[in-house]
């Protein structure tokens, strides 16, 4: 596989209580939905993005710095959409389950 | 013979073979398969996870419906955990390399990464090693085929013996054959204490590890007077407690024979004792000791029993069977106080993830956070309303602002069952438990805008005292008799004679005979106690006069320590009621 079949991207994590179990679901849901390999690289911890036990072993923690990268067919899309869970703060709706106070979390 | 301490929550003594439920490890029958057998064991394991992952998907649905779609993600994620593609592989690789058997494959693979989690060197991260831990336990029961159905099915009498007693669970007992209760967390005011107190039998909580040191089968004695329990006790210890569990049968007989008559002090002052119940079938109980009505209907049950929808209708019917067994006594609803140490079942996890669940979101705050949850409640209490004397309270209010919210649901609700041309009945009081200091200190502005006060002593010890109740390590720090609790009550029941508001006190405070004189010294004229405390409660009353329970009072406030406080009332009882002091 050459290097041109590889996407890769950098995100930062901006949730206070770090990448934690609810938000490594999040992005194992979306990385089982591609044909791609996907992977998520920091702290010397290269996890499956597949794999919720895999993305806890990066224990990324609020501002680490990851990088996002899948190789395959839809290896950019996978990408993107994984990016963009890092963008909204695992948070589709605006609405912020996991911030670390409630009352800011209520409408 | 071993004894073990803890705190006695709900009095009596009982004395029956263990049943322990929910020891953490389950036991793994065999850890390897034969070779031969390999094939069908590992399609063995994957049913057990399609059966694991379908109730995960089914909790997750109900979370979300009923308590908000950000608990339902957490089930989310225990799904997307059980179905990790590595975790699968690696199970499964165990079983077909190793022979190990799917139960120790499964145990194996799942410990080592709560281990890994537990090693990584963030608080938050570790604590996730419980939701692994959570796995494996559904996993072996699922591959053990063990529904803990011995739960709900009892042959004989038992006293039940676990770490905590989850709602769900509890919820599920054959309630004809437990017998007592023993805990080795919890508090006084925990859900165990409230669940004992509506079975009416014995429970002790909080006593620390000790599930070890005994086996299912085993003869336990719990002693809910002192909080004692007695594994495999000789045959001297037997037979002391047989003869006082036969003593206390008699006192209580011989009370309640005096129970149905109007509780008036000596000096003829009616004092209303009304009943706190969980179960509709509970009012019941409360007329057999001769309440004057519910002072404090729970409603969560209707959820905590099971985790599954509620409607308007199950609401609806469960109240109509307490307002028709009360008949004209007044029925006071409180709406739904979820959260915290109540919370339903499968929801456990989802609001541990939050560091301090006592401030958090719960009762009101989670009602007025699921509106839809709230009015279907709001709704069947109007319509139930249509007899009898039915009146809401809001729990845990801590602002105007937020009492003002509450009643405008009310009224929107009004409006619509209006709109509907359905059976209803608007006008019914509305009061508020005062259990936040922040509304004891502004209960005179509170006054105004309700129509009663209930003293929900058992948070507002707990916020007062900054004590969690459910917590062991701290449960000396929680004591009713506090001379904090004893101004702070005083406080609230002064604002609400000033504005000549009804106000009782609902907490287990006042289902402590030791508390009675004080809080008549108060000036309360009404207490809402458990059922099984009604006749004592009337008791007290009935040996009592208002000048007496006033200087009882005096002298109580001038004692700067919680300890003497109890020492002097337990020894003004002794005078009043000599019966009730052991």
């Amino acid at each position: 596989m050459t290097e041109s079949d590889v996407t890769r991207r950098t995100v930062t994590v901006g949730l206070p209580n770090g990448l934690h179990m609810v938000p490594c679901s999040g992005i194992a849901k979306l990385a089982a939905k591609s044909a791609s390999t996907v992977r998520i690289v920091g702290n010397n911890v290269t996890a499956d993005a597949k794999s919720v036990l895999d993305l806890l072993q990066l224990k990324a923690e609020c501002g680490a710095e990851l990088i996002v990268e899948a190789e395959g067919e839809d290896a950019a899309a996978a990408v993107e959409s994984i990016v963009r869970l890092f963008e909204t703060n695992f948070d589709p709706d605006g609405d912020r389950p996991e911030s670390a106070n409630t009352d800011t979390a209520l409408p | 013979m071993i004894v073990k301490r803890g705190i006695a929550v709900s009095h009596g003594v009982a004395i029956g073979p263990a049943l322990v439920l929910g020891t953490e490890s389950f036991q793994i029958p065999s850890r390897f398969v034969r070779v031969n057998a390999v094939e069908s064991e590992i399609v063995r394991f994957r049913c057990a996870l399609e059966n694991v992952c379908r109730e995960i998907s089914t909790n997750e649905q109900l979370a979300s419906q009923q308590i908000g779609e950000k608990y339902g993600a957490i089930f989310g994620a225990h799904l997307q955990l059980a179905r990790d593609p590595k975790l699968i592989g690696e199970v499964e690789s165990l079983i077909r390399t190793r022979h190990y058997s799917p139960e120790f494959a499964a145990s194996q693979v799942l410990r080592r990464y709560a281990k890994e989690l537990q090693n990584l060197g963030n608080h938050y991260f570790a604590e996730r090693a419980a939701d692994l831990f959570d796995l494996e336990r559904s996993m072996l029961r699922h591959l053990l085929g063990e529904q803990r159905e011995e739960v709900a099915n009892l042959a004989e009498d038992v006293v039940v013996l676990a770490h905590d007693l989850t709602p769900s669970e509890t919820a599920t007992l054959d309630r004809k054959h437990v017998r007592g209760f023993v805990t080795e967390v919890g508090g006084s005011t925990s859900h165990t204490a409230i669940l004992a107190g509506a079975f009416e039998i014995p429970a002790v909580v909080g006593v620390g590890h000790f599930l070890a040191d005994v086996s299912g089968g085993d003869i336990v004695i719990i002693d809910g007077n002192h909080g004692e329990i007695v594994i495999a006790p000789d045959d001297e210890t037997l037979e002391r407690y047989r003869d006082s569990a036969e003593r206390s049968r008699s006192l209580a007989q011989r009370l309640l024979s005096r129970g149905s008559r109007i509780s008036k002090t000596k000096d003829r002052v009616r004092i209303e004792v009304f009943g706190n119940i969980e179960f509709p079938e509970e009012a019941e109980h409360c007329l057999e000791r001769g309440a004057d009505g519910i002072g404090l209907y729970r409603t969560e049950f209707l959820y905590l029993t099971t985790f599954s929808q509620r409607s308007e209708d199950d609401h609806y019917r469960a109240y109509r069977q307490v307002v028709e067994t009360m008949g004209d006594r007044p029925v006071v609803i409180r709406t739904l106080d979820l959260g915290a140490d109540k919370i339903p079942g499968a929801a456990v996890r989802a609001y541990k993830q939050r560091g301090n669940p006592e401030l958090g979101l719960r009762s009101i705050r989670l009602s007025l956070d699921n509106l839809s949850l709230f009015k279907t409640q709001l709704r069947a209490v109007l319509r139930a309303a249509t007899t009898g004397d039915v009146r809401v309270m809001f729990p845990m209010i801590s602002s105007l602002m937020e009492l003002r919210q509450a009643k405008m649901i009310l009224r929107d609700v009004t409006e619509d069952l209006e709109d509907e041309g359905v059976d209803y009945r608007g006008d019914l009081p509305v009061g508020i438990m005062v259990e936040v200091p922040a509304v004891a200190m502004m209960a005179e502005e509170f006054a105004r805008e309700v129509d009663f006060f209930s003293i929900g002593t058992n948070d507002l010890i707990q916020y007062t005292l900054a004590a969690d109740r459910s917590d062991p390590a701290v449960a000396k720090y929680y004591n009713a008799a506090d001379p904090a609790i004893l101004r702070i009550v005083r406080r609230i029941v002064q604002a609400a004679v000033q504005a000549d508001l009804p106000v009782t006190v609902c907490g287990q405070m006042s289902s402590d005979p030791k508390f009675v004189p004080l809080l008549v010294g108060m000036g309360l004229r009404q207490l809402s106690t458990t059922p099984l405390a009604i006749p004592e409660v009337k008791e007290v009353v009935r040996s009592l006069t208002i000048p007496q329970a006033e200087e009882i009072l005096g002298r109580a406030l001038e004692f700067e320590l919680a300890r003497d406080v109890e020492v002097f009332l337990r020894g003004e009882l002794k005078k009043i009621c000599p019966d009730l002091v052991e």
